[in-house]
């Protein structure tokens, strides 16, 4: 079983990148389990066609630990893919970070891991804020770790952040980076800045993907690319991601740039001008 | 101190602090917003220094209530509290966990009356992971007055803050203003709330009889001028001073003769009593009882350790009454708290080491390299007494391995009489002879 997180900056596309991911995936065979690690709870909305979840900390909340059952805060969504979201409370108050840990801990009580799967997804909020989001990598649950990015300076800045995180924890531990997913932006030189990031952090840019109207459409019917239209080309760049994670052995402990070198870079890649 | 552990500090959490500052207000409910074991410390620490039950409510906050905040609890507990007591205030002190999830406990206060309702709450923010119990203390005090204190006409009082003190103490000082013939406003009172006497007709009130009435913190915006028995509860007396123009006096702690000499000028400024003869003839005797037992404590080695108000007040006694104070120690750390010995080691040609922030573990070191033959501190220095073979003369809080320490004063002249007449005692039972003290 392999457990892998995914991170990135807020709205780079996470969740539909690693829906349309764990549904490739689950197309070619795979059993699949993907967590949403957000309070939003909308990391599995396209794989379940848009039902609304129980979240695992809803479900606590109104039934105590003890009421929650697996089959309430787990529902099989495309391809048999086990969807979980651990929510977590309203915004602005209590703490979402230690929701989190909860949750995991609460599925691990609940035997959520006991059957085989091939792959284990946690969709993790925006950035690693605090000890909390940082929990499906500190504790040995995902030992691979991407970062959706994409040629904007925010978003590799929060790439680079997070890296920084990676590096803390894989101190104590097995987490590792496996690549950077560019989530496309159609920013100029988006490639080969990605391409030039990815091999300064000492990682590789494990699958660029294209900006297409097709994920849009998709999305407002409630279903990932791979479920909506198989046949089109955006199933095959997220075929070729699963593919490419499937194989993927380059697994390294990252090298977070200086602030002033990812600058530097973004002025070279004249996406920032001096 | 190069170490990155503490070793029997000498100090508690802000809650335990708060908790006594609110203890002292009549009819005053301290609610605890945080978990159940952050009231039960501080209750069980209220029950075994003065041997009363206290009052404390608590929001009970478990795991569900980290994630989604605390409202809930906070707001029923509330609820609970008031269908049962119905207090005049309702003091809420936070918690470690209420402030790092970060509860607007503000907001949930106000929402959590009803209009009209006469039952006020007082929300104080101690995080228990900054600063100590004196610091929560202070930060309930002065919230009390933030939410109470209210301008009207003058009513020639004086305020007088305690800070955390013993109620014999604030007995003690009691008289004294009673002597001077000048009235009072005591922020707060714990003489009778927590050393409640049982009367004659089985009268038990729900809440202690005693403690400084609301309607009194409201009228402490009208006083004369405010004074600190203790300066690290001194952020109220500040408030009142930048709010309300009432004059704020923050000296040493009256104990001994310089310092309380200080204490009774600055009420008489202050009020414009005269000193009365019977207040000189305390001081006399606490000089007549100074040399008395001079041949005893002349040059004996002293180390105290406890709060730093007190601890620098009893080591400029110390060397008042010709001691050789040789260590201070406080883990809360305070401003004055170096000047103040300092000004003692130039005044007395003593080297008084001066330990701050620190632990016991540090304490008990520095003691063995500069000496003492008597340590005066809480109970927590019981194993370093032992240790040392030397007496420990209790005084501060906790003190919960001897009975009846919050009785009696150390505070004013005939405070530091007892104090003395302690020390001078602990020492005759153990370094002399008890076959030959009658000489």
């Amino acid at each position: 079983m392999r457990q892998i997180a995914i991170y990135g900056k807020g709205g780079i596309g996470k969740s539909t990148t690693t829906q349309n991911l764990t549904a490739a995936l689950a197309s070619i065979g795979k059993r699949v389990m993907q967590i949403g690690c957000d309070p939003k709870a909308d990391s599995t909305r396209m794989l379940l066609g848009g039902k609304a979840q129980a979240t695992v900390l809803d479900t606590m909340r109104d039934n105590g630990t003890g009421g929650v059952k697996l089959d309430t805060v787990r529902h099989t969504g495309f391809g048999g893919i086990k969807c979980v979201e651990a929510g977590g409370p309203e915004p602005g108050v209590g703490c979402a970070g230690r929701g989190v840990i909860t949750a995991i801990k609460l599925l691990e009580e609940l035997g959520a891991y006991n059957e085989e799967f091939d792959f284990v997804f946690y969709d993790v909020l925006g950035d690693v804020v605090c000890g909390g989001f940082a929990m499906p990598i500190r504790e040995g649950y995902a030992k691979e770790i991407y970062i959706v990015a994409s040629g904007e300076l925010m978003a590799l800045y929060a790439a680079n952040n997070i890296c920084k995180g990676i590096v803390r924890f894989a101190e104590n531990g097995d987490a590792r980076l496996g690549g950077i997913i560019c989530n496309s932006r159609n920013v100029d030189n988006e490639l080969e800045l990605l391409i030039e990031f990815s091999k300064k952090i000492g990682s590789q840019l494990i699958q660029f993907v294209p900006r297409d109207n097709m994920v849009q459409r998709a999305e407002i019917n409630r279903k990932t690319v791979i479920d909506f239209d198989p046949t089109c080309k955006q199933a095959e760049v997220y075929r070729s991601l699963a593919k490419n994670i499937i194989e993927n052995r380059n697994f390294v402990i990252p090298k977070p740039m200086a602030m002033q070198e990812l600058e530097d870079m973004m002025v070279e890649f004249g996406i920032v001008e001096r | 101190m190069a170490r990155s552990v503490t070793i029997n500090p000498p100090k508690m959490c802000q809650p335990m602090g708060a908790i006594l500052a609110y203890m002292g207000v009549h009819g005053c409910v301290p609610l605890v917003h945080g978990s159940q074991g952050c009231s039960t410390y501080p209750r069980y620490n209220i029950a075994r220094h003065f041997r009363e039950s206290a009052e404390v409510a608590v929001s009970s906050l478990a795991e569900d209530a980290a994630i989604y905040g605390g409202a809930k609890n906070l707001t029923e507990a509330i609820k609970n509290v008031k269908s049962r007591l119905n207090p005049a205030l309702i003091g809420i002190c936070t918690t470690c966990m209420s402030e790092t999830i970060g509860d607007d406990v503000k907001l949930i206060a106000k929402n959590a009356l009803v209009p009209g309702d006469a039952m006020k709450i007082i929300p104080a923010s101690t995080p228990s992971y900054v600063g100590t119990h004196l610091t929560g203390y202070d930060n309930a005090l002065r919230t009390l007055l933030e939410t109470l204190a209210a301008k009207g006409e003058p009513n020639n009082k004086i305020n007088i803050i305690t800070g955390v003190i013993n109620p014999g103490d604030i007995r003690e000082i009691k008289n004294m203003l009673r002597i001077m013939n000048v009235k009072s406003i005591f922020l707060t009172d714990i003489s009778e709330t927590l050393d409640t006497p049982i009367m004659p007709g089985g009268h038990k009130p729900l809440l202690p009889d005693g403690g400084t009435l609301p309607s009194e913190i409201v009228d402490s915006a009208n006083s004369l001028g405010t004074i600190t028995l203790c300066r690290t509860a001194g952020s109220a007396a500040v408030y009142l001073k930048n709010k309300f123009n009432v004059p704020a006096v923050l000296d040493p702690a009256p104990i001994g003769v310089v310092n309380t000499d200080r204490f009774v000028q600055n009420i008489s400024k202050l009020s414009g009593a005269p000193i009365p003869d019977e207040i000189i003839r305390e001081r006399g005797r606490l000089i007549d009882s100074m040399v008395d037992v001079h041949h005893y404590m002349f040059g004996r080695k002293v180390a105290i350790f406890g709060d730093p108000d007190i601890v620098s007040a009893i080591v400029r006694f110390a060397a008042e009454a010709g001691m050789n104070p040789t260590v201070a120690m406080t883990a809360t750390r305070h401003k004055d708290f170096a000047p103040d010995i300092k000004a003692v080691n130039s005044e007395y040609s003593v080297d008084t080491q001066i330990l701050e922030g620190t632990d016991l573990y540090e304490f008990h070191k520095v003691v063995k390299t500069y000496g003492a033959e008597l340590i005066v501190g809480n109970s927590k220095g019981k194993d370093i007494a032992d240790d040392e073979n030397v007496p420990l003369v209790r005084v501060g809080f906790p003190v919960y391995d001897r009975v009846g320490v919050y009785r009696y004063p150390i505070i004013g002249y005939n405070g530091s009489i007892y104090l003395l007449d302690q020390m001078t005692n602990a020492i005759l039972g153990h370094k002399y002879d008890p076959n030959k003290l009658h000489q």
